[in-house]
C-alpha cells in the first residue's frame, strides 16, 4: 500500500510514518501545500492522508488534483478543525473520509485499510491470519472455511485488532472505534471487557490459541507471529 | 396593539370628542341666536299692539292676551320664556315662546302677552343638526380610513425591513439589505441598522475564526501528546510507569472531549450548522440504539422501543450528537437491571430510564458542568449540549421524575 501524508506538524508526521512503516506500507510525506501539489501531480498513491490546514494553502484544493491524477486514490481528510463546513466541503469535493484530531493512529489505520479495500481492491479482499479468514464485506469470520458466528461488535473488534496486530491498543481507542467519539467511553470499559472476553473464548474454542493479550493497565494486544 | 391600529384609534376617538363638543356648542349657539331673534320679534309684535291700543283699535287674537285691570299681576316683572301649550286640534302639546311685559298707554297700565310657536325654528335646527351629524360621521369614517391607508403606505417599507431583520442572521454570508424609504427617520434608522449588522457580522466572522484557530492550536498539541503516549505504551513498562501513562492518557482523552464539547457549544450558540436537510429521525434513532444495544444489555437494562416514522429538518450531525448524548446519559445513570423506554411520536421523542431520584436540584441538570460529583461519568456537558441542540432546532427538552423513572422528553 502506497501512502502519502500531507501534514505540517513534524512530530505527528513522524509518529504516523513510524507506525505505518512498521506495517510495511510505503510512506511518503509532504509538509506544505506546494510540496504536496508536486507529489500528487507526479505520482500515484493508494491513499492520501490530508491535513487541510497547511501553512501555504488549504488542503481541500488538493483534492481535485488528486482526483484528476488518479480516480481510485482514497482521500482521508485529517483536520484539527472540527468544523462541519470543512467536513462538508471536503466530502463534497470528493474526499472519502474525515477524521478529527486528536485521533488514534490505530483508528487512522483501520480507516485507511477500509478505504483501501473499498477503493483499490474494490471490496473483493479478504483478511487472513493463521487459519482464519475475515470477509469484511459480508461481515463474516471463517475458520478452515467454516463460518464462525460473531456478534456485530465482536466482528468490528476483531477487524480492529487484526488490522492493528501486535500493537497495544488502549481501551479508549477501542471503545471510540466501537461506539463512536460522542460517547463517553469510561462508562463502557466493562462492556468492552465483556466483548473481548467473548471474542477471545470463541477464537480459543476453534483454534486453541489465545490471540488477545491483556497488557497491564494499558489495554489489549492482538498477538500474531 | 399595532402602531397603525393605535394611531387610527387615537384619531378616531379624538375626532369623535371634537365633533361632539362642537356639535353641542352649535346647538346651544343656534338656540341662543334663535331665542334672541324671537324675543326681538315678540317685542316688535308687542310694540305693534301698543300702537293699535293707542290708536283705539281693539286687538284680539288667541296668541295675544291683554290685561288692563288693576290686578296684582301688573306688579310682576317682564317675562320671556318658552312653554308648552295643549293644542286641541292636534291633540298634543306644542312648544311656544312668550313675552309678557307692562306698558303704560294713555295713562293706563296694561300687561300684554304675545306668543309664537317653536315649529318653524325646530324644523331648521333639525335640518341643521342632521346635516351636521352626517358631515361628522363622514369626516370621522373617511378620516380614519384615509389615515389608515396613508399610514400603511408610509410604514410599509419599515415593516418589510423588520421582516428582513427578523430573518437575518449574522452568520449569513450575505450583507443585510433594506428597502429605501423617503421618510428621513426611517432612512436614518436603515443606515444605522445596516452598519450595526455589518459590524456584528465582522465580529462574528472574527469570533468564528478565533474559535477555529483556538481549536486547531489546542487539538494539534493534544494529538501529539496522545500519539506520544500511545507510542510509549508499546514498550514494556514497569507497572509504576504504566500507571502514570494510563492516567496521562485518560486525562488527555478527557481534555480533548471537553475541548470538543465546548467548541460544539460555541458553535451551537452561533447556530453555525450549514448541513440542514430532511432527516428520517426514526431510522437514525433505531440505528443509534442498535449501536448502543450491547451497552444496555451488559447493564441488564430492559429496553423497550416504540418508534413511529418521523421526519425532521435539521442537521444530521446535531441529531447524532443529541441522540447519542441522551443514550450515553441512560447508560451512565440507569440503575442496574432497570427498565428503559425510548419512544418517538410525531410530537415528541422520549427517553425514560429507572433509577434513584436526583441528589441535586433539577435546574442544574442542563447547566454546564452542572453536577460534577461523579467525575467518572462524563464531563458534565452532555445535557447542556442536548439543551442547546434543542434550542438551535426550535425544540424544547423537559425533564421530570415519576414512578422511579427519569424522563427526558424532546418536544418538536
Amino acid at each position: 500500500m502506497k501512502l502519502l501524508f500531507v501534514e505540517d506538524e513534524p512530530v505527528l508526521l513522524q509518529e504516523m510514518q513510524l507506525y505505518f512503516r512498521s506495517l510495511n506500507y510505503t510512506c511518503e510525506h509532504a509538509a506544505n501545500f506546494a510540496d504536496a501539489a508536486e507529489k500528487v501531480n507526479s505520482y500515484v498513491y493508494d491513499i492520501v492522508v490530508l491535513d487541510i490546514t497547511l501553512p501555504d494553502g488549504n488542503g481541500i484544493d488538493l483534492i481535485r488534483d488528486i482526483r484528476t491524477q488518479h480516480l481510485e486514490t482514497g482521500i482521508l481528510i485529517l483536520s484539527a478543525r472540527d468544523s462541519l463546513q470543512d467536513k462538508l466541503n471536503g466530502l463534497n469535493m470528493g474526499a472519502d473520509d474525515y477524521l478529527t484530531k486528536p485521533f488514534y493512529v490505530e483508528e487512522l489505520n483501520a480507516r485507511i485499510n477500509a478505504l483501501y479495500r473499498r477503493k483499490v481492491l474494490k471490496g473483493s479482499s479478504k483478511v487472513v491470519f493463521d487459519d482464519f479468514t475475515i470477509d469484511p464485506e459480508s461481515k463474516q469470520l471463517f475458520f478452515d472455511q467454516k463460518a464462525l458466528p460473531l456478534t456485530r461488535k465482536e466482528f468490528e473488534l476483531l477487524v480492529y485488532f487484526v488490522v492493528n496486530k501486535n500493537r497495544v491498543l488502549s481501551k479508549s481507542s477501542i471503545a471510540e472505534h466501537l461506539w463512536g467519539d460522542h460517547v463517553d467511553q469510561f462508562d463502557n470499559f466493562d462492556t468492552l471487557y465483556a466483548h473481548i472476553k467473548n471474542l477471545r473464548k470463541k477464537l480459543i474454542n476453534v483454534s486453541g490459541k489465545d490471540y488477545v493479550k491483556s497488557v497491564y493497565g494499558m489495554g489489549y494486544k492482538f498477538a500474531l507471529e | 396593539m399595532k402602531l397603525l391600529t393605535k394611531t387610527s384609534l387615537n384619531q378616531f376617538w379624538l375626532s369623535i370628542i371634537i365633533i361632539v363638543i362642537t356639535g353641542i356648542m352649535l346647538l346651544f349657539l343656534l338656540q341662543r341666536e334663535v331665542s334672541v331673534e324671537i324675543e326681538e320679534q315678540l317685542e316688535m309684535q308687542a310694540a305693534a299692539i301698543v300702537h293699535e291700543i293707542e290708536a283705539g283699535r281693539p286687538v284680539n287674537s288667541p296668541m295675544i292676551q291683554i290685561i288692563s285691570d288693576d290686578s296684582p299681576m301688573l306688579d310682576q316683572p317682564r317675562i320671556f320664556r318658552d312653554t308648552l301649550i295643549f293644542d286641541q286640534l292636534q291633540q298634543k302639546t306644542e312648544g311656544y315662546y312668550y313675552l309678557t311685559d307692562n306698558y303704560i298707554i294713555k295713562g293706563q297700565e296694561y300687561r300684554i302677552r304675545v306668543m309664537t310657536s317653536h315649529i318653524g325654528i325646530d324644523g331648521y335646527s333639525k335640518a341643521i343638526i342632521y346635516i351636521f351629524i352626517i358631515m361628522a360621521l363622514l369626516l370621522i369614517i373617511c378620516g380614519s380610513v384615509m389615515n389608515y391607508f396613508v399610514n400603511r403606505k408610509i410604514w410599509q417599507p419599515f415593516l418589510t425591513n423588520l421582516q428582513r431583520l427578523k430573518s437575518y442572521s449574522v452568520s449569513s454570508t450575505e450583507q443585510l439589505t433594506l428597502d429605501r424609504s423617503n421618510i428621513h427617520e426611517f432612512e436614518e434608522m436603515n443606515t444605522v441598522l445596516i452598519e450595526l449588522a455589518e459590524k456584528a457580522r465582522a465580529e462574528y466572522i472574527a469570533l468564528k475564526e478565533f474559535t477555529a484557530n483556538a481549536s486547531h492550536e489546542i487539538q494539534t498539541p493534544l494529538s501529539i501528546i496522545q500519539s506520544g503516549l500511545e507510542s510509549i505504551s508499546q514498550f514494556e513498562l514497569q507497572p509504576e510507569i504504566a500507571g502514570y501513562v494510563v492516567n496521562a492518557k485518560e486525562a488527555t482523552s478527557r481534555l480533548s472531549k471537553v475541548n470538543k464539547s465546548l467548541l460544539l457549544l460555541a458553535k451551537l450558540e452561533n447556530n453555525d450548522f450549514p448541513d440542514k436537510k430532511k432527516v428520517d429521525l426514526s431510522a437514525l434513532l433505531n440505528e443509534q440504539i442498535d449501536r448502543a444495544e450491547d451497552l444496555f444489555s451488559f447493564k441488564g437494562l430492559q429496553l423497550e422501543r416504540q418508534i413511529t416514522y418521523k421526519e425532521v429538518y435539521s442537521s444530521l450531525f446535531l441529531l447524532e450528537v443529541l441522540i447519542s448524548n441522551l443514550l450515553s446519559n441512560i447508560v451512565a445513570h440507569a440503575g442496574q437491571g432497570t427498565q428503559v423506554k425510548i419512544s418517538l411520536t410525531d410530537a415528541a421523542m422520549t427517553f425514560e430510564n429507572g433509577g434513584e431520584a436526583l441528589t441535586f436540584p433539577e435546574g442544574q441538570l442542563f447547566a454546564r458542568f452542572g453536577k460534577g460529583t461523579d467525575s467518572n461519568k462524563g464531563n458534565g456537558l452532555g445535557l447542556s449540549i442536548v439543551k442547546q441542540i434543542c434550542l438551535a432546532n426550535g425544540w424544547e427538552v423537559k425533564y421530570h421524575y415519576a414512578d422511579k423513572m427519569h424522563v427526558f422528553k424532546v418536544f418538536f
